[in-house]
């Protein structure tokens, strides 16, 4: 590695961003001319509201609708009459003519009719009743002004009462509450700016990175320019380095010159309202922590967009692919505006999140050195994998230069059934059930949860995939291959019932430890009680929770949609398949421990070639689940359960070692499987040819 | 010089099957020589090349520039080679004299020499005028002419040109022919891909023609002439490939 050309490499990148015009306007041009125009702008909007009255000033009506001649009455009204003269812009008219008639010209903007009332034991209360338009600004704005003038008549006319008795003002007020806020002035800001700060930054850092990363090597491939730089005699280690630096550089820079836009709006904001001469500043030491937190983000972010830069085979790519990426980035970025939500050392390793959470706490002023740490170093790790990431893909000829898709069309691709078991497809039909299963299974479930858990594997799991073989014309022996559906060993099948058991025991252990660390809600556990106490036979409840799954979702996740993810790789479409398999199940607690059971059913079915064996597999979970959540209550279960939820944790040792030992068998029983798995593979290639 | 023995490269296709884009190809080229790769499109000269450029790395045989494997001494294979094609690019903010200057720094060229080697060229070529002008100003023929410049300021022994008249104006494809002439007098070994038949019967000392990955024939055109008895090399070609019994399929040439 020789950094010097990559600093050549980095300075003619450099060179070229500050000669585009877009990045450079996106860059350094939009923040240093957005703040102002938000801060400044709105403030001078609100102002000028404010203004209106002060300008134009503004007329009411004073009535006198009084009953009685008191000269408390008196003493009453005149006082109103004259707090309401003293109100600046606001000009009185006492019972003016042709009122109704000015109100609606809106020549007079209130009127204020000050009433009496006498109460059965003979004491008389005042009123003053304001009619005014509140729909306007300048309505509210009116109305805040008379309310602040008539209270004031309260303490004047008090004041003289008291002084009339040779009262002082302690006798009816014998508590005086005064607020003493211990917060410095600089923690207040921050907690303002902590809100909104981190999330601008977050947003700015990854736009800025975004523009310039998608430019750097996917533009260089769309203009044909990427190869005479791989054909110099720079290193591949060298063009990344330079280029990774760009990234971050610009970036950077960004994030420079928005937090000085920032700076500036703000102190110009506080000086425009007042607030700085009442000692209430920036805190530029913060800003300056900042800055420093701010790096490793950028690291990361640089590496990340870069990577997906590398991939892309042209720009406009490139931002169809970072799109994903900044939208999740976004929404994590947006953990300052949770007002509990702290930084822990937990939180310190989720990426983006904690710069977030870090940011609010630096601003607050309560930060501590082991989250910075952490923050810095979770990220650092990331980042090196992620540059390590691109430095791989540059050097993958497949991805430095993909070919164009052919874009073939649906209907070509049931024509020839060429390339229909794609990635794309898959993730469409998938994307098409999950949203099926949510909008309709859960309808049917809530109305009849028996019925609709039928209906839902029925129609939602199993038809659609006899639909789509039916529109590829893909009938008999051929569909039967592509589903798996071959009957498996008798050897297999004596080992399929341990495996299923041991696993389940497992995994159930498992989700146990996940419900030490993140708590089960007490209605979720309700909801999964109620699948156990069905009002229907046991043989009914057996059908429906435990044969019903194992058949139908095998058939469509390890038989049907695992084909759209084969490529040439065992493992790759078994997890893809199961992590898929545990989206589908709508449930985060039980994520990790489906996906667990969902690799374990895909390797299964896979390796063995027959998918009778996974349906197996799940139908014997699905039971295991069924019959503790029945029998959980029974003294001869006590030994092995605590209740229904829980397994007791010394079954995890036995259950592991037959796992272990029925797993390895089942492997060795299968081994010679592979080769006829190969030629079925071929077959199912050649097909999609 | 270069040498390439039996050299194999080979695509994943979709399926997982492999597609053999190069086939047991093997040829050699020598100083003050010019070496054509003569063949349709899609016939595998381009592959060849970014192979022999260490862009691809070969699945099969070996290749060798100045007695460097292409593999196993990547760095010391760039440094000895010029390489040029039809379609690249350029850095359109860059000047033509920043776009030279860049790459000869990647070269590890010193800035003087740079600023000599450019200043040669740019007098033979007659590129002082748009020198420093950004190069998405100029003319398609102004910018081969930059490209040229770049493909060669490490000064090179070998100069591997893959269709580099491809797209270009007749005017600007004489300026580059003459260059690659004027390489070989300069003593560089020369390899030259193109898919027209003219252009290899005036360039090449040698021919070495490809379809579908493999070699179908090389030699000198005078040899090849007697060898098949026809005159014209579009004839030889077709000749050659209904020797092999491949299927012309439909190509246009």
């Amino acid at each position: 590695m020789n950094f010097k050309k990559a600093i050549i490499v980095f300075r003619k990148e450099i060179l070229e961003m500050l000669r585009d015009k877009r990045t450079l306007f996106a860059t350094i041009v939009l923040p240093v001319i957005l703040y102002p125009l938000i801060f400044i702008g709105t403030s001078s909007i609100m102002s000028r509201q404010a203004d209106i009255i002060e300008k134009r000033g503004a007329t009411i009506a004073l009535l006198d609708s009084l009953s009685h001649e008191s000269p408390d009455a008196k003493e009453l009204y005149e006082t109103v009459l004259q707090t309401l003269s003293e109100t600046p812009y606001v000009t009185t008219l006492e019972d003016p003519p042709h009122l109704e008639m000015l109100y609606e010209e809106k020549e007079i903007l209130a009127v204020v009719s000050i009433s009496d009332t006498l109460s059965a034991a003979g004491v008389t209360s005042y009123r003053a009743d304001v009619r005014f338009d509140a729909s306007g600004d300048q309505g509210r704005m009116l109305f805040e002004k008379l309310q602040k003038s008539l209270g004031q008549v309260n303490s004047i006319i008090l004041a003289k009462r008291l002084s009339e008795k040779g009262l002082e003002e302690e006798y009816i007020h014998p508590l005086t509450v005064r607020q003493f806020d211990s917060s410095s002035t600089e923690k207040k800001m921050g907690s303002i700016l902590g809100m909104l700060l981190p999330y601008m930054m977050i947003l700015m850092l990854i736009t800025g990175a975004a523009v310039v990363a998608a430019d750097l090597v996917a533009g260089e491939k769309e203009r044909h320019t990427l190869e005479t730089l791989l054909v110099s005699s720079a290193t591949r280690s060298e063009i990344v380095l330079g280029k990774y630096l760009t990234v971050f550089c610009m970036a950077m820079i960004n994030v420079v010159i928005n937090l000085i836009s920032i700076s500036f709006s703000v102190r110009y904001l506080l000086s425009q309202m007042g607030m700085a001469d009442q000692g209430l500043h920036l805190p530029i030491k913060s800003f300056i922590i900042l800055l420093f937190a701010m790096v490793p983000m950028a690291t990361l972010f640089s590496a990340l967009l870069l990577s997906i830069s590398t991939f892309s085979r042209n720009m406009k790519e490139a931002r169809t692919y970072e799109q994903p990426i900044m939208m999740v980035s976004m929404l994590m970025g947006m953990a300052s505006f949770i007002p509990s939500m702290q930084i822990s050392n937990l939180l310190s390793l989720i990426p983006v999140i904690n710069i977030s959470l870090l940011f609010k706490a630096i601003l607050i002023g309560e930060w501590e050195l082991s989250h910075l740490l952490i923050t810095i170093g979770s990220t650092l790790v990331l980042d090196i994998l992620a540059i390590w990431l691109t430095v791989k893909l540059f050097h993958t000829e497949a991805v430095l230069f993909r070919t164009e898709d052919d874009g073939s069309s649906l209907k070509s691709q049931r024509k020839s059934k060429s390339g229909f078991f794609n990635t794309f497809n898959g993730a469409v039909y998938f994307s098409l059930a999950l949203v099926a299963l949510y909008y309709l299974g859960t309808k049917w479930q809530m109305a009849d949860l028996v019925n609709g858990l039928i209906k839902t594997q029925m129609y939602i799991i199993v038809l659609p995939v006899f639909v789509i073989l039916a529109f590829l014309k893909v009938k008999g022996s051929e569909a039967r291959k592509l589903l798996r559906v071959k009957a498996p060993k008798p050897k297999e099948l004596l080992l399929v019932p341990l495996i299923a058991v041991s696993a389940a025991v497992t995994v159930s252990i498992v989700a146990q430890l996940i419900n030490q660390v993140f708590p089960f809600p007490q209605d979720y556990l309700e909801g999964l009680g109620k699948l156990f106490n069905l009002d229907v036979p046991i043989w009914q409840m057996f059908l429906v929770i435990a044969v019903m799954p194992g058949i139908c979702e095998e058939l469509m996740f390890r038989g049907f949609l695992i084909r759209f993810f084969e490529k040439g790789k065992f493992w790759q479409p078994v997890i893809i398949s199961a992590l898929l398999f545990a989206l589908f199940h709508l449930d985060p607690f039980r994520f990790i421990p489906v996906l667990i059971l969902g690799i374990l059913l895909g390797y299964l079915s896979s390796r063995s070639g027959s998918i009778i064996n996974s349906m197996l597999s799940h139908t014997i979970n699905n039971s295991l689940a069924l019959f503790i959540g029945l029998f959980a209550e029974k003294s001869w279960m006590k030994f092995i359960v605590v209740d229904a939820e829980n397994l007791r944790y010394w079954v995890i040792a036995p259950a592991l070692v037959i796992l272990a030992l029925s797993l390895w068998a089942f492997h060795r029983v299968t081994r010679e499987n592979q080769a006829s798995l190969v030629f079925e593979k071929q077959a199912g290639s050649s097909q999609e040819e | 010089m270069i040498e390439v023995q039996s050299l194999v490269k080979e695509f994943p296709k979709k399926n997982g099957e492999k597609f053999r884009a190069v086939d047991e190809v093997s040829f050699s080229a020598a100083h003050g020589e010019i070496v054509c790769l003569l063949g349709v499109n899609g016939a595998g000269k381009t592959t060849t090349m970014r192979v022999l450029s260490t862009v691809f790395k070969p699945n099969g045989g070996s290749a060798r520039i100045e007695g460097y494997d292409t593999v196993s001494q990547g760095d010391m294979v760039r440094r000895n080679l010029g390489f040029l094609s039809g379609d690249t690019g350029l850095y359109m903010r860059l000047t033509a004299r920043e776009f030279i200057t860049y790459f000869g720094r990647l070269y590890s060229v010193e800035d003087q020499l740079i600023k000599t080697r450019m200043d040669e060229m740019a007098t033979l070529l007659d590129m002082h005028d748009f020198l420093d002008k950004k190069m998405e100003f100029l003319s398609s023929g102004m910018k081969q002419k930059t490209s040229i410049v770049r493909s060669i300021i490490h000064d090179p022994p070998v100069m591997i040109f893959d269709e580099p008249t491809a797209g270009l104006d007749i005017l600007t494809a004489r300026n580059i022919i003459s260059f690659v002439r004027n390489c070989r007098e300069n003593g560089k070994c020369v390899l030259f891909s193109t898919h027209i038949m003219r252009e290899a019967e005036r360039l090449a000392d040698r021919i070495v023609m490809i379809h579908n990955g493999r070699v179908l024939a090389q030699g000198t055109l005078q040899g090849m002439r007697t060898e098949t008895g026809f005159e014209d090399l579009d004839d030889i070609f077709v000749h050659y490939v209904k020797q092999t019994g491949t299927e012309l399929e439909n190509h246009e040439f």
